[in-house]
């Protein structure tokens, strides 16, 4: 099968969803398609300008390429999925979130001007209308779909999808937290560094680049906690990270899936998230995989204290961890996704 | 946002203020909501969008329409029959030249002789004897900026009509139902039937089946309760039947208690209108909350409930005998009536959720209120690309991208 794989390009960023893009398609490519990916920038800002970048996808014409025809077209998170393909398939990470969950918090962008909240409304209508379309939906996890449906009505199959490959290994804990995570304000990285001025002894290894960088440095300057900012790293590099911590802190508000908790199972670390974490929760369970402990930094700083100073049963839940994330294959998704 | 909110309200005796009874404080969650003080006509300052609800009774929604008439907005269809109102508030104003318009638009020529003759008395009143012809809808859908309905029944109607401005389907949310003791009504199996006993409720027809089925169930009991409509005869007609005694159970209008209590008591709730009027009874969504089974007319919004929360009856010569089939149906197998009544409340809590009701209205006033505007920045920005490229209005490819925006639901 000829098979576009569509996903928004936020130039000169990277994260998720791209690494998640390029390697459907090269699992599409390993099982004898020819598979491509597909990307157009994005800009969602300022005003109804989400709309008419969002438009760009609709006027692509992905029926087919150079006389032959292109038999499906996998499309991927917002606004990816306007694409019109007599046969799209959707496997949804994203909404446009700003428009749902994140509307009025500090994470959302819509104002409450009346062209701010149409604008906002009309991201619904196109969803519904996108979305509604696909021959097939499947979300990235329960709370994706569950989102999905609470706001169109739509019904979607959960699929998670394995994180990316990384040479995962497990060594003996040196006694670190580990943060892995662009430096984004959405992914709560201050819930951790907070939790060291509760715990003056903890030690913190915070890797990633993003926006929130100098707030958090900032941050953690102000306490007495050991916490190092590594910026990015290779991959090498973090799967030796990975191998070594005592535990992964992993606490986005309200997640939609999040390959962190994965990647962290794989090199059998337990992974410490909130209770309003989001899909993080449909894998992290407390005292089984890691710990799931109320958002706030003291409590945070004590699930820290507790995977140092009970590494035994800590490498326990890292090693249970490891037996769900070796379930999440890649064969079974493709397959899945082709059915 | 600021909504200035056009409704009859409590303690008026009718449905649609019972509605925002139950509307407006879920509503005042969401958005701000000002309620217009009833007569005023003048416009709200400060408002950013009017939402107008608007029924076919011209003493409770006269003064609404005269409201739209100075500023658009919004309209809550109600009825889509409104003949009744057109009437109220044109001829029963002194206008007679207003309703003779109204006929024209509706019907063309026909339509006004109809009128001349109905001004002359020579023929009965139209909004008596023949509403369902002559809907009048227009002359509200003219003065709409945006239309919400309830139904696809309606929706359908008032796209046939030529309505082409933005519509949302909200449907009438469904009031919590309260832990009602049931009243002591008696009756094995008791069936009620709720609401303004009239021609259009099939009352004949219900009553000729409750007679067949006291033949085989002789301690069965109807209660009707609602107040009967001027000149309806209903007790000679159930004396004529051999119902008089306690087979039929009589209740007027009745305060929301004792309503919920008498409705709690009842075995099983019918529902029948016919012709519609393409409005959805509240009688029946409080069934629906009570989780009792409902019988049905097979027309309009009763048409669209699921088969298995409510057995439907065909509007047609058999009326009767069908009705029967379906009361003795739920007579002889209580399970199919308790199978219903799942159904039924679940059916209340997914399809008229008041929290979802809400929403869909903060959403409905949102786009009205900011719609057109976002419209038009992204048709701008789109207009002013393809330019650039040198695409003009009248190329064909402009027609493609203006097809492609109205698909996508990115203008309308």
């Amino acid at each position: 099968m000829r098979i576009a794989v569509c996903v928004p390009q936020v130039p000169f960023l990277r994260g998720g969803a791209e690494v998640f893009a390029e390697r459907l398609v090269q699992e599409l490519g390993a099982r004898g398609h020819e598979a491509e990916l597909v990307t157009v920038p994005f800009k969602w800002y300022p005003g109804s300008r989400v709309l008419s970048q969002a438009f760009l996808w609709r006027l692509l014409d992905l029926e087919e390429s150079d006389g032959r025809p292109i038999d499906l077209a996998i499309a991927t998170k917002f606004p990816s999925y306007c694409i019109r393909h007599p046969n799209k398939v959707v496997w949804l990470l994203h909404q446009f979130r700003q428009a749902y969950e994140l509307d009025r918090t500090d994470l959302g962008q819509f104002g409450e001007g009346v062209e701010d909240r149409a604008t906002r409304r009309a991201v619904h209508r196109l969803d519904r209308i996108a979305l509604g379309e696909a021959r097939k939906v499947f979300a990235t996890s329960r709370n994706v779909a569950d989102r999905l449906a609470s706001s169109t009505g739509l019904t979607a199959t959960v699929l998670p999808h394995p994180p990316q490959e990384l040479p995962y290994r497990t060594a003996e804990a040196e006694g670190f937290v580990l943060s892995v995570n662009r430096l984004d304000r959405a992914k709560r990285i201050d819930l951790l560094i907070e939790a060291a001025r509760w715990n003056p002894g903890l030690r913190i290894v915070v890797t990633g680049e993003g926006p929130d960088r100098d707030r958090l440095e900032g941050l953690a300057s102000g306490t007495n906690g050991h916490i190092r900012f590594t910026g990015p790293v290779s991959a090498e590099e973090l799967a030796d990270l990975y191998a070594r911590c005592s535990a992964v802190f992993y606490a986005p508000v309200d997640e939609d899936f999040g390959m962190v908790p994965y990647e962290a199972f794989l090199s059998a670390k337990p992974v410490l998230t909130t209770t309003d974490a989001g899909a993080p929760l449909e894998v992290v369970e407390d005292r089984r995989t890691g710990l799931v402990v109320p958002p706030r930094p003291d409590e945070v700083g004590r699930a820290c204290l507790y995977v140092l100073e009970h590494a035994d049963e800590a490498a326990g839940w890292g090693r249970a961890g490891k037996q769900v994330a070796e379930r999440v294959t890649w064969h079974a998704a493709v397959e899945h996704l082709l059915a | 946002m600021r909504v200035a909110y056009y409704s009859p309200l409590a303690p008026e005796p009718s449905g649609v203020a019972d509605y925002s009874s139950l509307l407006l404080p879920a509503l005042r969650c969401r958005i701000e909501v000002e309620v217009v003080p009833t007569g005023r006509k003048r416009r709200l300052r400060g408002a950013d969008v009017a939402l107008y609800h608007v029924g076919n009774d011209p003493d409770a929604h006269g003064w609404i329409v005269d409201a739209l008439r100075r500023r658009p907005g919004v309209v809550v269809l109600h009825d889509f029959v409104v003949h009744h109102l057109v009437a109220g508030i044109t001829l029963g104003r002194g206008d007679g030249r207003a309703y003779l318009d109204a006929m024209e638009r509706e019907a063309g020529v026909v339509g006004r002789l109809l009128a001349y003759a109905v001004m002359d008395k020579r023929i009965q009143p139209l909004w008596d004897t023949r509403p369902e012809e002559f809907p009048l809808a227009g002359s509200i859908l003219d003065l709409a900026a945006g239309l919400v309905v309830h139904s696809r029944y309606v929706e359908g109607r008032a796209r046939a009509y030529g309505y082409s401005g933005p519509l949302w389907r909200i449907p009438h949310p469904a009031w919590p139902a309260p832990a009602a003791e049931p009243a002591r009504v008696g009756g094995r199996p008791l069936i009620g039937c709720f609401g303004h006993l009239n021609a259009a409720k099939r009352i004949p027809q219900l009553l000729d089946a409750f007679t067949l089925l006291r033949h085989a169930y002789p301690e069965a009991r109807l209660l009707l309760v609602g107040p009967t409509a001027p000149g309806y005869e209903l007790a000679g007609r159930v004396e004529r039947l051999g119902l008089a005694g306690d087979a039929v159970v009589r209740e007027g209008y009745v305060d929301e208690r004792r309503f919920w209590s008498l409705m709690a008591a009842c075995d099983a709730c019918v529902s029948l209108r016919a012709p519609t009027m393409g409005e959805t009874s509240g009688a029946a969504i409080r069934a629906l909350s009570l989780g009792k089974p409902l019988i049905v007319s097979d027309l309009g919004w009763f048409s669209e409930l699921p088969d298995d929360v409510a057995l439907k009856v065909p509007v047609d010569e058999h009326e009767a005998a069908t009705l029967f089939a379906a009361l003795t149906l739920l007579a002889d197998n209580p399970a199919v009536g308790r199978t219903m009544s799942v159904a039924a409340l679940e059916h209340a809590r997914r399809e008229h959720d008041l929290e979802w009701v809400a929403d869909a209205y903060a959403g409905a006033l949102e786009e009205a209120a900011g719609g057109p505007a976002v419209d038009e920045a992204v048709l701008g920005e789109v207009a002013l690309a393809a330019a650039e490229v040198g695409i003009a209005p009248d190329d064909p490819l402009a027609g493609e991208l203006g097809a492609q925006l109205r698909e996508a639901g990115l203008v309308r």
